[in-house]
């Protein structure tokens, strides 16, 4: 089946400003000035934490006390045999490999069905009710779900109390929590992902699927063979956007458990979270979160290289 | 909160050029608050701290020292002294007796119609009463008979019973020492309370409600709790139908047991007002106005002359259980993250209870982990 007009080594058109002379002096200025807000923004909030991290890695350092004492790679050395660290590192990778993928494919599911349907004003409807809950804050969602996993009074277990079937410890049974918690970020979440799936379909032209059909595609094979794979950039955008997010779900499980039970819902940002702010461990904190980093960018630059596409319709 | 503007109004009345700026934060961010505000060096004048958070600021040279404090020591119980402590000068004076243990709520009519006349007077005693007490239904325990599963009296319990077999969790350098004789029983005694005994499980374990709440709706007989709870008894269920009795002694020693510095006053060394501040330290923790403050507060006195008042046990009659062992409490000791602490201890009395740790590799894993913590913020 075509794919389409194949670009490999696609060129791009230079832009046709004259930036000679004085005029080019004007532009300059003009693009400096434009990306100074930005840049100092970025500067101030995102990349001098980032070197004060990297830099505070490499001490023992309590904020309240005055000086900091140089441990060099102790602090790095030390997290491979922190027993909470390690639990804490597994516990954020199945997070975020069992979050992503179902997110990924209810998200899609709910796109495709949307873009099916053709009335108008009902297509925008259920993309807005799908979208609403992310608008609402996060530590609000987790608020509300937390009440719904409520042993004796919460929704979930009266509703398996109508079916005859023994309540669940939602939040602290170490077999459930981390589900439960899953559960609830992938209802305040996927309303994001739908709409941009939504977006990439739409902008799939039809021509495809009618040469499809001509072919003798069933609906099946126009969704595996013509949807995923035009769907590509969208799907790496979309996989890329939420391996980031997930990684970084702090406020869920602050709220809803805390880590507990037996660390069984402690993320690595939320460990973090608490050796530098609740028991002062800076400089520890600080060597996870840059090993938190790392991950988080060699996990961004192989999703990035496996999804790469060199073809444009 | 009203104890405290009570006693601010009082001072300012009698100190008219001194206006105290009265501020309050949620329990949640409060510590956080605190650090924030010692090392960005805006302290506030006066802070109340929890005793077991002092000594990490007393060290870093934060709190401001309490003068005569070898005559203030006397006056009070050794147990909420010790967080505020350093090198003998005090850097604080304890408004409350944070106490966890000794105490235990019953309710007289289920002891009643298990046939069970009076409270528990020994451990086997309290352990048989807590078995009869129990009531299941299925796998399920429907009441428990004996509820100390909770965040604070899993280990506040343990220590306990170490300290009333005459025994000790402390070595050298400030780490903790769980592989004595005395740390084996009580940690084996306590775990079979649910794995052997089953007079208790870990259902409610990490849940919303605390195990206070459990017992006054209910969902257990016996619940091992330090008196704070009765107030929630008492104004939150409205509910009279309780007692709160002694616990036994886990041997024939006295019930000695361990206790962390509670709720206190503390005074910035930054302060630009120190004199101040230190005067109205010194002000509240008057005999009569920290008995007015405990009273306000339905908190236990750390002072020694206030908890033998006569009118504070004839205020609180279901405090006289905690008062009477007030002197055999003992600081906890110099536990360096008092969160990690527990929660270390919880987390393995967990594994250990549901098999799936013995207690001895149990208390290994305890001491191992608390003693690098410990090291790490030396």
């Amino acid at each position: 089946m075509n794919h389409g007009t194949a670009t490999s080594g696609n060129q791009a058109i230079p832009p046709q400003i004259d930036m000679q002379g004085p005029g080019k002096r004007g532009g300059r200025k003009f693009i400096y000035l434009s990306l100074a807000p930005i840049l100092l923004l970025f500067g101030v909030f995102a990349f001098l934490p980032i070197g004060w991290s990297l830099g505070l890695s490499v001490f023992k350092y309590n904020p309240l006390s005055d000086s900091a004492l140089f441990v060099g790679l102790d602090n790095f050395i030390r997290m491979w045999s922190d027993p909470i660290f390690l639990k804490s590192l597994w516990v954020t990778f199945k997070f975020v490999v069992i979050a992503v993928l179902i997110n990924i494919v209810i998200t899609l599911m709910f796109a495709a069905a949307i873009q099916r349907i053709r009335t108008g004003w009902l297509r925008n409807l259920m993309r807005t009710i799908f979208f609403l809950p992310t608008i609402a804050p996060l530590a609000g969602t987790a608020i509300v779900w937390s009440t719904m996993f409520n042993y004796n009074h919460g929704l979930f277990n009266m509703l398996l109390g109508q079916l005859h079937i023994a309540p669940i410890q939602w939040l602290s049974d170490p077999h459930y929590a981390l589900y439960s918690v899953i559960m609830m970020t992938l209802w305040a979440d996927i309303g994001y992902n739908i709409v941009l799936f939504i977006a990439g379909l739409d902008s799939i032209p039809d021509m495809y699927y009618e040469a499809a059909i001509l072919d003798g595609a069933n609906r099946w094979h126009l969704f595996r063979h013509v949807t995923l794979p035009l769907l590509r950039r969208t799907m790496l955008f979309v996989s890329v956007t939420t391996v980031v997010s997930y990684f970084q779900a702090f406020a869920q499980f602050q709220i809803m458990t805390k880590g507990e039970p037996f660390n069984e819902t402690r993320v690595l940002a939320l460990h973090i979270y608490e050796q530098a702010f609740s028991n002062s461990n800076m400089g520890y904190a600080s060597a996870m979160a840059t090993v938190f980093l790392m991950i988080i960018l060699v996990v961004t630059l192989v999703q990035l290289k496996l999804g790469r596409t060199e073809w444009e319709y | 909160m009203n104890a405290y503007k009570k006693a601010i109004t009082a001072y300012e009345a009698l100190h008219p050029d001194v206006k105290i700026d009265y501020q309050t934060f949620p329990y949640d961010v409060y510590n956080q608050k605190l650090k924030a505000s010692f090392s960005a060096k805006k302290p506030p004048d006066i802070a109340e701290m929890f005793g077991t958070w002092v000594p990490e600021y007393a060290k870093n040279g934060l709190l401001a020292e309490i003068p005569d404090g070898d005559q203030l020591m006397n006056e009070y119980y050794e147990a909420p002294l010790g967080g505020y402590t350093l090198n003998d000068k005090l850097y604080g004076l304890p408004l409350e007796f944070n106490i966890e243990n000794g105490g235990m709520l019953i309710h007289p009519d289920m002891l009643k119609a298990q046939g069970i006349s009076q409270p528990p007077s020994t451990w086997d005693e309290l352990v048989a009463d807590a078995k009869k007490l129990t009531i299941r239904d299925g796998n399920r325990i429907k009441v428990k008979g004996f509820d100390f599963v909770s965040g604070d009296n899993i280990t506040f319990t343990f220590l306990s019973m170490i300290l009333q077999q005459n025994g000790k969790y402390w070595g050298d350098n400030n780490h903790v020492n769980f592989q004595t004789p005395e740390a084996q029983r009580a940690m084996t005694a306590l775990t079979s309370l649910i794995s052997g005994d089953k007079v208790a499980d870990l259902t409610t374990f990490g849940g919303e409600l605390d195990t206070s709440d459990y017992f006054f709706q209910g969902g257990s007989a016996m619940t091992y709790r330090g008196p704070w709870s009765i107030a929630a008894g008492l104004n939150t269920y409205k509910v009279k139908d309780f007692e709160y009795v002694p616990v036994p002694s886990f041997t024939t020693n006295p019930p000695a047991f361990a206790a962390e510095s509670g709720w206190g006053l503390v005074a910035a060394q930054k302060s630009k007002q120190q004199q101040a501040a230190i005067d109205f330290i010194k002000y509240l923790s008057t005999n009569d106005n920290l008995l007015d403050w405990n009273l306000n507060t339905f908190t236990v006195p750390a002072k020694k002359e206030v908890a033998e008042n006569p009118e504070f046990v004839k205020a609180n009659p279901y405090m006289e259980t905690s008062l009477n062992i007030l002197k055999l409490g003992q600081w906890i000791g110099p536990i360096a993250d008092r969160d990690y602490f527990f929660k270390v201890i919880n987390d393995h009395f967990q594994l250990m209870t549901s098999g799936q740790e013995t207690v001895e590799a149990g208390l290994q894993n305890i001491e191992k982990s608390i003693n690098d913590s410990q090291d790490q913020h030396k």
